[in-house]
């Protein structure tokens, strides 16, 4: 029977020769080739190519605005901008962490590729949509203009869009590896994010909640990281210090935690798959 | 020398598969969460290894001896349960070859991306693009789809990628070389290569031939254990006699499994009877219904100097067509020992399918044994060996008397099978030695 305090020598021995062997160089190039791989394979037959990434969200945008608009009226300021920003930053979170929820099961073949770091691939599903929202950016910052809005600070939304990827890729290793080990994870995950959909301020203002419920409503990390795209796009200034960097900070000791988790029962992966 | 691969004591172990287990949350939910103990086997266990740079080591063993494991253990896939592993230098490997292959990507697109996958870095990959399109020899197709390639120019290419990965240790499962016999050539000219450079391969194979050639030492495993590390060639041949010792056990278990329980006794023309479950046995799909013993005048005998010849004549009867049986003609002596023995299939005697009635006749010229009681076992076998129709035991008795000074040895000088069909009148002769 092994000993535990053996075992755990053994597995930082592993873990050291593993450092060795790791390249950042060649860990830069996967993540490159892999993203453009999924991207490539996304547009390479389709007829709309790439312009799908803006299409889906439009499209989305039309259905919503009609209907807040015309059959439940919100009285929310210039509200497409405000829909359509809402939009494209869900869509971020939620693709992503979907996709990247079930990228170790698709990917069972090159797990099994001696040297292969597992750990890049959810980062490759949060990156390709990623730039789905980087494309759609500019739509927005340019109809944001042209209605009159100031959009100041702008050098704010790579922080808060690092923010998002931290916290983003922080539950995505939690939700990846689980899923190897219970097939149902990300259709559970499917039904949280439907419900989530709800729980962010996207087709309706922070300030409509109930006073009552508003300290447990802004215990979500993504309503804070909405608020702080909306105050950069759409009103110009700054976004709110406190609950931006406590998302921050939230944000990067769970994405430390869920990588250690994910590296640990990685080594299992080959077994489930 | 620097050591390539050190293994202490490795040892792997695996759940075994529990039907039970759940794996969704939904079971969870719906059946409780049982802890029942989970039941595990060792893939591997006390694996001891110290192998120099640049060697090529076979591994071979019986299906689930743990040759995979120990080649994923290698590739640091997975962690060990016990002792520990360290293996020196980059690792690539000829293992599920195109494994990052997507049809809607052309083959340069899929090139860049196995290759970098593989191991190599971009900048790699863009050096020795020509040279793996080259060696696969793919310069018309590279820009094509990969979807408008055959399955052989997609292995050509996934086989080249793989083998420009520069690597200082290469895991090789099985597939040791793809496509056409020229390509398959160029394959292994290449691992020879490899070879020549200093590379330390280890060679995942079941077939003993290629281990041999290929590997300097091999690495036989059964059950998880290392039976034997050694040279080459001594441990294959170690490994080929046990597996033919094995099947031999196989086919008496299964000869016996489908011998029926009572059929009426057999009498020979010499006299013999052949009860089923005391001298006779198999599935009687096929019987032999006569045999006979006859000295080089074609009378019946039961007793023969050194020198004579012997015929051995078998009377046979197939009811249903029967493809290519095996004839076997065995000479034992005390307490079974086989002291000659031949075979239609051994000497190159192909029979055809066999229907009702016929003779087979095997004759032994120049026949030497030392004095002494010997029988005659006939048998008739399925054409894999796996199992006899009919096989007599000890029922044909032959007394070699002694001549001059004792012969010490055992021989034919020739063997000759002779086979005549009464169904098509047809007569075949094969002459042996």
């Amino acid at each position: 029977m092994p000993v535990r305090g053996a075992g755990l020598h053994r597995a930082k021995c592993q873990t050291m020769e593993f450092v060795n062997q790791f390249s950042f160089r060649h860990a830069v190039d996967l993540l490159r080739v892999l993203v453009s791989r999924d991207l490539k394979i996304r547009y390479k037959r389709s007829f709309l190519g790439m312009a799908w990434s803006l299409l889906n969200p439009l499209l989305q945008l039309l259905v919503f605005r009609s209907v807040f608009r015309f059959l439940l009226p919100l009285n929310i300021a210039s509200y497409t901008l405000f829909l359509f920003s809402g939009i494209l930053v869900w869509t971020w979170f939620q693709s992503s962490w979907m996709g990247a929820t079930n990228c170790i099961v698709e990917n069972a073949g090159l797990i099994r590729q001696p040297g292969f770091p597992a750990a890049v691939l959810p980062l490759v599903t949060i990156t390709s949509n990623l730039f789905h929202f980087v494309l759609a950016l500019p739509v927005l910052l340019a109809a944001s203009l042209l209605s009159g809005h100031r959009a100041g600070a702008l050098w704010m939304l790579p922080l808060i869009m690092a923010v998002q990827f931290a916290f983003t890729s922080g539950v995505s290793y939690l939700t990846a590896s689980l899923h190897v080990r219970f097939r149902d994870t990300q259709h559970l995950l499917g039904i949280v994010l439907l419900l989530g959909f709800y729980l962010v301020p996207i087709f309706y203002s922070v300030a409509s909640v109930p006073p009552r419920l508003q300290p447990y409503y802004r215990l979500n990390p993504m309503v804070h990281i909405l608020e702080a795209y909306r105050a950069v796009l759409l009103t110009g200034g700054m976004p709110a210090w406190k609950p931006l960097v406590s998302v921050a900070a939230l944000s990067a000791v769970l994405l430390c935690a869920a990588v250690g988790i994910f590296v640990r029962s990685s080594h299992a992966f080959v077994e489930e798959l | 020398m620097a050591l390539a691969i050190e293994a202490r004591q490795l040892g792997k172990r695996f759940r075994r598969y529990d039907p039970h287990r759940p794996w969704t949350f939904q079971e969870v939910v719906a059946r409780g969460w049982r802890r029942g103990g989970p039941e595990y086997f060792w893939g591997l266990r006390e694996i001891d290894l110290a192998i120099e740079a640049g060697t090529t080591v076979g591994v071979i063993g019986a299906n689930g001896a743990g040759k995979s494991t120990l080649l994923r253990l290698l590739g640091g896939i997975g962690q060990p349960d016990e002792g520990s592993i360290k293996v020196h230098g980059r690792v690539s490997g000829l293992l599920s070859l195109g494994a990052g292959f997507h049809s809607d990507l052309t083959g340069r697109e899929n090139v860049l991306v196995t290759g970098i996958i593989g191991g190599l870095t971009r900048a790699e990959v863009e050096r020795e693009f020509d040279s793996i399109v080259d060696f696969a020899e793919l310069r018309d197709a590279i820009d094509a789809p990969l979807r408008t390639y055959s399955s052989g120019m997609e292995m050509r290419l996934a086989f080249a990628v793989a083998i420009h990965v520069q690597s200082s240790v290469l895991l090789i499962d099985e597939v040791l070389a793809v496509g056409d016999l020229a390509f398959q050539r160029k394959c292994l000219n290449r691992i020879l290569d490899l070879k020549a450079r200093g590379v330390t391969i280890v060679l995942v194979s079941h077939d003993a031939a290629t281990v041999a050639t290929l590997c300097e030492e091999a690495l036989w495993l059964e059950s998880g254990r290392i039976v034997e590390h050694g040279p080459a060639p001594s441990v294959v041949n170690h490994y080929v006699a046990m597996m033919r010792a094995r099947a031999q056990q196989r086919n008496e278990a299964e000869t016996l499994s489908r011998t029926p329980g009572d059929r009426p006794p057999l009498r020979t023309s010499s006299g013999a009877t052949l009860e089923v479950r005391r001298n006779r046995f198999g599935s009687l799909e096929m019987e032999l219904i006569d045999v006979q013993l006859l000295d080089s005048y074609g009378s019946p005998t039961a007793e023969i100097v050194p020198g004579d010849c012997l015929n051995v004549e078998i009377l046979y009867d197939a009811p249903g067509a029967i493809p290519r049986p095996v004839f076997g003609v065995t000479i034992t002596g005390n307490g079974g020992r086989v002291c000659l023995d031949t075979s239609t299939d051994r000497e190159d005697f192909t029979l055809p399918l066999i229907r009702n009635r016929g003779t087979i006749s095997v004759r032994f010229e120049g026949l030497r044994l030392p004095a002494g009681l010997y029988h005659v076992d006939v048998g008739v076998y399925q054409q894999d060996w796996s199992y006899a129709y009919d096989y007599h035991y000890n029922s044909y008795p032959l007394r070699m008397r002694a001549e001059g000074a004792g012969c010490g040895a055992m021989e034919a000088a020739r063997i000759i099978w002779r086979h005549e069909s009464q169904d098509s009148g047809s007569r075949r002769l094969a002459r042996v030695r």
